[in-house]
């Protein structure tokens, strides 16, 4: 989700810098990146490296940021461990809320996407991560607003997609996953939500969303 | 009956712990504030930050919740904010709330489940708040830390109900509690608030079958309006609430 999130942004003419747990040999070869960064957002002490890298990049002036990274784990909570509780909630929720804190001046003028999920109000098979991402909502929430005017701030809620994230946390395959969506798709949806002038705060991006930007997109693209 | 109790030293902590050693429970208090001197033999007090990662501390925890368990009734309480601009509060206090107010609950449930230390035919219950409904500008990580308690008690209802445990959300309003007048805007009028002694009544009293605890008409009509309008709930929030908020120093 994240590479096609970088491709539809350098494909809309933006510098893409990105960062990622992988060392930058085991990136794709058709990545889009200008520039990269390996950090593990589980370390507070990365987070703040990778707001330093990212500022000094840019000289201070990020027109978008989009904070996607997440993990998470289909299981129940009596399976979970205190590191694994842990890291998801510092990956999914410390970690935009550091990057937020330390990338405000430089997001002047411009937007802060935060990735979250439909999970966001309930999932009992994944009860850590749907709370991370609960958190994640109502903190875009007050932030939009205390921001609004200065930096506008949108919390986007994919449905699933289909990029593998699922089988990694666990959750068996069935008839639903002929219902994911493909990242590419969602990517694009979810930067038009993104970078709308007008909008709510808060967006799930569904398949009726992604449907209908396709169906647009095939019809301009079949008149032209 | 055995009480499990985070944050009982102040607020509507201090007024559960007070309703429950009144009907005669036992009561297991974890808290960073040292154990009160008038503290009644039926109360076992711990004393450990539940922000830290200390180790020794979270040992002492699960020895106690063996020990001390299971619990007929939990509630978990605990919670600090701070108030102001996000990007003026201090990155430690954001990091701090997020660990006292969500990993601390989270890591607890997760123990106490592991070790059966929740009773058959009990409850478990999250201290969020009705900024769940609401949105609160002024106090983006305290609001994320609740909504994100409030997204795990809804997670946790199915599984909790075949052990015979009831979940419940209580999402009080503003409470005449030292915690809220710490947060309040200056020209906030207290005598407005609910009294934490009555939310304590509404919590020891609640039905287990009830998930939602709203305590007074005040927050029943803020959730009804948040449930309809949520983004124009949260405007309102800003205009009335952080408007104040963010002019003082945090």
């Amino acid at each position: 989700m994240g590479l096609s999130l970088a491709q539809e942004m350098a494909a809309r003419g933006y510098r893409v810098l990105g960062t990622g747990r992988r060392a930058p040999a085991d990136l794709p070869p058709d990545h889009p990146l200008d520039t990269y960064l390996q950090a593990d957002l589980s370390r507070p002490d990365e987070v703040a490296a990778v707001a330093d890298w990212a500022l000094a990049q840019t000289g201070g002036r990020i027109d978008v940021a989009v904070l996607n990274a997440g993990l998470g784990y289909y299981r129940p909570l009596t399976a979970e461990s205190a590191t694994d509780i842990a890291q998801v909630l510092r990956v999914n929720l410390d970690a935009p809320l550091q990057l937020a804190h330390a990338l405000r001046p430089a997001l002047a003028g411009g937007a802060l996407g935060l990735v979250g999920s439909v999970a966001h109000r309930s999932a009992a098979g994944m009860p850590v991560y749907a709370a991370s991402k609960g958190a994640l909502d109502g903190f875009g929430r007050a932030l939009a607003e205390e921001w609004r005017g200065d930096v506008r701030v949108r919390v986007l809620h994919p449905g699933p997609v289909a990029t593998g994230m699922s089988e990694r946390a666990g959750r068996p395959r069935n008839l639903m996953d002929s219902l994911f969506l493909s990242p590419r798709a969602v990517a694009i949806a979810l930067l038009d939500a993104l970078l709308a002038r007008r909008g709510p705060d808060r967006q799930v991006i569904s398949f009726l969303r992604v449907g209908r930007g396709l169906l647009i997109r095939g019809l301009t693209a079949g008149g032209r | 009956m055995r009480v499990l109790l985070t944050g009982g030293s102040s607020g509507l902590g201090a007024a559960l712990l007070n309703a429950c050693v009144a009907r005669g429970d036992r009561v297991t208090v974890i808290d960073t504030a040292r154990c009160p001197d008038a503290v009644p033999p039926s109360v076992h007090w711990l004393r450990h930050d539940l922000g830290s990662a200390d180790m020794a501390g979270w040992d002492a925890i699960e020895t106690a919740l063996a020990g001390q368990g299971p619990f007929d009734l939990t509630i978990l309480n605990a919670g600090i904010s701070a108030t102001g601009r996000f990007e003026c509060i201090p990155l430690a206090q954001h990091q701090q709330i997020s660990r006292v107010n969500l990993h601390a609950p989270l890591r607890l449930c997760m123990l106490l489940q592991q070790r059966r230390a929740f009773a058959r035919a009990g409850r478990l219950v999250f201290v969020a708040s009705l900024s769940c409904y609401t949105g609160y500008p002024g106090a983006a990580s305290y609001a994320a830390s609740k909504d994100g308690l409030a997204t795990f008690a809804r997670s946790l209802r199915a599984a909790l109900r075949r052990d015979g445990v009831g979940v419940q959300l209580l999402c009080p309003g503003p409470m005449d509690t030292p915690h809220a007048s710490r947060h309040a805007p200056r020209d906030a009028k207290p005598g407005r608030r609910i009294a934490p002694d009555r939310v304590a009544r509404l919590v020891l009293g609640a039905s287990r079958r009830r998930f939602l605890l709203l305590p007074g008409p005040g927050a029943r009509l803020a959730a009804i309006l948040g449930r309809i309008a949520p983004q124009a709930m949260t405007r309102i929030m800003g205009r009335v609430l952080f408007d104040k908020l963010k002019g003082r120093l945090s």
